[in-house]
């Protein structure tokens, strides 16, 4: 018998056990929907997904399948997204629960399978399927349910609307570094040429040319995003990095041109350096654009795997429509397991809501009568009635969204060393240049031409440019070796002099998974039969408290006891009959309901356990109230340690949280001197970071949840765990993937390492420099010379920046 | 040696002829999806089952 299931690899709860045999063995899963799906992937002969999926890859449980998919069927739903409306279709769908490529073979055959599929492609790295099929022999639904069986679920996208803008400028990017990286190997023969004595006979001005009619588009086309920014930034008054790219390789090209065309018995010509200057430099800058385009098409498809479809009531009955069809004011029919389709307030029936994509808290939330429910939590087991209060770009959702994209937008960008460095090396330079030129002019124009140049092109920031990529990319390896994910370079950089540590607590700090901390019996029964009594009745019930109280039966070794009349109603408790007596296990108001006596002598008690942040669950025997369990979210490991080090470090520490004020304190009672803040809304967050920032601190914020997501943006650092949120993962600069919050110290530690390679070779660039330019300035480097000492300062460099990965090996 | 009068310009257009076809590719979208291509075709055997499939696949392409 296996310890983990055998679909998703999870660990298997002994409190419930789900087996089945296939092909005459059998297998043990986590819950059913995962055994369904492994039943259906072998009833449908594709068991060799299985054996594809690599081994250590963890499957997440199945997705849920929306329910009302028979409305996608509907033309005027398709619409939207189908290419036509004629017999043969093709739609994009965004597909939830792919993992790795056993996950895209799976779909892509068992679609194959069904009639009237035409073709069914699936993009890995986007999660996406396209699908085509003939509307005739089968239908939309029909596919989705196939989907839905083998564990996926799929909603309709618009692939143009939803990221046109972004993935033409991303192109564009790699279309300019291709043609540079064509341009840059076709004029490496021609520079070879000319290096080994071409430049001597009477091809020299031949190869010339050619070096001309390669590096001419190069430089407009591939350099133009430079040549753009550099003249940008030269109108607002700002010099950046741009500026010395441009005029290197602008002044190179120039004076190799002048060369071409005057064809003088001296001089060369360095088509070439231009050529591949600007070619490294593009695939740094692509490098970039991927992470970054990552990063927005995270939170866009956050938006997109939001319901398509919301029943509406109206005096007609019910009627499944478009989203974008509803209105503030319709009444909107949430059925069990769907997705909340728009914000708005119960007016009708109850239900647990998992609100978890919002907060990070993982115990659902109890909605009844004119609650408020957001848009994007999932319906647990009850159906309720909402009336829409904010639609599609107005929900809480929507506007978590805007928000990062907003401090996306507004956060300056990490203001790295060598950007600080450079508008001073600008400026020595174009002096140094012009005072060169001006001086050997008295003399003779080539020579001060020739020098000036030479002063330009020894400058032309190759080691310097280098020193922090090189660095960071060294400092990142280590990193990932150790669990900790640096997305973000330059984040690294100011992580080290970061003042001030915001962590979140829900999900951060503790696990978010609930444990019995306290049992308190109230008649003469033993604590640990009441614990028998309630696990027995809880164990059929999916609800995180039941799960914790089972967990504490089973630490405890206790064997269950057999039940009849099973009921349970989700968010309030449970009862059953156990051995003839009535047990019910639940909240306040499930013991209200069923007239429970004896609750206010312990008021008191309860009163003060709560303000403890302990949560309570009763039991009540035939009528009386018996006991209670205390359950508490626990700190995880090492926090205090992590706490206690950071503060060493002089670090303020600050906690978040949107729970109450005094479950705070008690949660956290424990880690000593820091900032606590309560009943933080999620909105809030990045103001608090920002009202500290304006103090002038270095914040860092370590969070887990997508409300978390703005301020993670907005904090100079943002550092999101693994076990986190999607959208909190791409918004933070780094990723702690083992969850340790131990961690947050290590990356700590690299990032002032690095952060002392970098300024080692900001040194040793400038001093290559120093020794360089003077040599140039008395038109004394030939080209030659140049050649041997520019690869040497670059090596340097390099070299300086390996030793990065001796840090943890001590 | 004359001759590379005419093999430069070759060569040119042959890179460029290159560039062309690697800007098609990208069109086209075979650069969208890098991790799922490369494992694809590692998938697509056959090598551990050899029970048959309910009804014959209807993929045309």
């Amino acid at each position: 018998m296996s310890e983990s299931c055998y679909h998703c690899s999870l660990p298997v709860d002994d409190t419930e056990v789900f087996s089945t045999s296939l092909a005459g063995i059998e297998r043990e899963f986590c819950c059913f929907s995962c055994q369904t799906v492994c039943q259906t992937i072998y009833d449908s002969g594709l068991q060799g997904f299985y054996q594809r999926t690599p081994v250590g890859e963890t499957l997440s449980p199945p997705a849920d399948v929306p329910p009302e998919l028979a409305s996608y069927d509907s033309d005027e739903v398709q619409a939207d997204y189908v290419d036509n409306l004629g017999d043969e279709r093709t739609i994009n769908l965004l597909i939830d629960g792919i993992h790795c490529a056993a996950c895209v073979w799976l779909i892509e055959h068992s679609l194959a399978k069904v009639k009237g599929v035409i073709s069914a492609e699936v993009n890995l790295t986007a999660k996406r399927l396209r699908l085509r099929w003939n509307n005739q022999n089968t239908s939309l639904s029909t596919l989705l349910q196939r989907l839905g069986k083998i564990g996926y679920s799929a909603v309709p996208f618009d692939p143009d609307t939803a990221e046109g803008a972004l993935a033409r400028r991303h192109r564009g990017l790699l279309y300019r570094m291709a043609f540079a990286g064509f341009a840059m190997m076709n004029l490496m023969w021609i520079s070879i040429a000319l290096y080994s004595g071409a430049d001597q006979g009477e091809f020299r001005n031949w190869f010339q040319w050619i070096g001309f009619i390669i590096a001419t588009p190069t430089l407009f086309y591939a350099g133009y995003p430079f040549l753009r920014n550099a003249i940008l930034g030269l109108w607002r008054r700002y010099l950046t990095m741009d500026l010395p790219i441009a005029i290197g390789a602008f002044t190179t090209y120039s004076y190799s041109t002048y060369i071409t065309v005057s064809n003088p018995v001296h001089g060369d010509v360095y088509f070439d350096t231009v050529v591949n200057f600007l070619f490294v430099i593009l695939v740094g800058r692509y490098l970039e654009a991927i992470s970054k385009k990552r990063a927005l098409s995270a939170t866009s498809r956050l938006l997109e795997l939001q319901p398509k479809l919301a029943t509406v009531i109206s005096d007609k009955g019910n009627k499944i429509v478009p989203l974008r069809s509803v209105v503030i004011g319709d009444l909107i029919l949430v059925k069990p397991g769907e997705t909340v389709p728009v914000d708005g307030t119960v007016v009708e029936g109850q239900s647990a809501v998992d609100e978890s994509m919002l907060t990070g808290e993982s115990i659902p939330v109890v909605k009844t009568l004119d609650d408020k429910v957001v848009a994007g939590s999932i319906n647990g087991e009850g159906a309720f009635t909402i009336k829409a209060v904010h639609i599609l770009r107005n929900t809480a959702l929507a506007k978590i969204v805007t928000l990062m994209e907003e401090a996306q937008g507004s956060k300056a960008p990490i203001q790295s060393l060598t950007d600080k460095v450079v508008p001073w090396f600008v400026l020595i330079t174009l002096t140094l240049a012009t005072t060169t030129f001006f001086y050997w002019h008295q003399f003779n124009f080539e020579i001060a031409l020739l020098a000036a140049t030479s002063v330009l092109i020894i400058t032309c920031p190759c080691a310097l440019g280098l020193a922090t990529p090189m660095s960071v990319a060294v400092a990142t390896g280590v990193g990932a070796s150790r669990g900790i994910l640096v997305k973000q370079g330059a984040a690294l950089e100011s992580l080290s002099k970061v003042s001030h540590i915001i962590f979140d607590k829900t999900g951060t700090l503790t696990q978010g998974k609930l444990r019995v901390v306290n049992i308190k019996a109230f008649t003469d029964l033993q604590p640990d039969s009441l614990l028998t009594l309630a696990a027995s009745v809880e164990q059929y019930s999916e609800h995180s408290i039941a799960k914790a109280v089972c967990q504490a039966a089973m630490d405890k070794q206790l064997d269950l006891l057999p039940l009849t009349d099973f009921v349970s109603s989700p968010g309030e408790g449970v009862m059953a009959t156990i051995a003839g007596k009535k047990v019910v296990v639940g909240t306040q108001a499930w013991l209200l309901k069923h007239e429970i006596k004896g609750k206010k002598n312990q008021q008191s008690y309860i009163n003060e356990l709560e303000q403890q942040g302990v949560s309570c669950v009763f039991i009540a025997i035939d009528g009386e109230l018996s006991g209670l369990f205390g359950l508490m979210d626990e700190l995880r490991d090492n926090v205090k340690t992590t706490i206690a080090d950071l503060q060493q470090q002089n670090i303020s520490i600050t906690i978040l949280s949107g729970d109450r004020e005094s479950v705070v304190a008690a949660v956290t009672a424990e880690l000593g001197e820091v900032t606590r803040l309560a009943e933080v809304m999620p909105k809030d967050k990045a103001d608090v970071v920002r009202q500290l920032q304006q103090q002038g601190e270095i914040v860092a914020m370590v969070g887990d949840g997508v409300n978390d997501a703005p301020a993670l943006i907005q904090a100079d650092i943002g550092i999101a765990l693994a076990s986190g949120t999607d959208v909190s993962i791409e918004s933070a600069d780094i990723v702690l993937s083992h969850n340790d919050l131990q961690q947050v110290v290590q990356a700590r530690r690299l990032a002032s390492k690095t952060l002392h390679t970098i300024k080692q070779n900001i040194v040793l660039s400038a001093s290559y420099n120093i020794i360089m330019v003077p040599l140039a300035m008395m038109a004394l480097v030939s080209p030659i010379v140049a050649a041997l000492t520019m690869p040497v300062s670059s090596l340097l460099v390099i070299g300086n920046s390996a030793r990065i990965r001796k840090l943890f090996e001590r | 040696m004359e001759v590379i009068y005419g093999l430069l310009p070759g060569m040119l257009l042959l890179g460029l002829v290159g560039v062309g076809i690697f800007f098609w590719a990208v069109r086209s979208g075979q650069y969208d999806d890098m991790d799922g291509a490369a494992n694809r075709v590692l998938m697509d055997d056959e090598p551990v089952v050899d029970e048959e499939p309910e009804d014959e696949p209807t993929r045309r392409d």
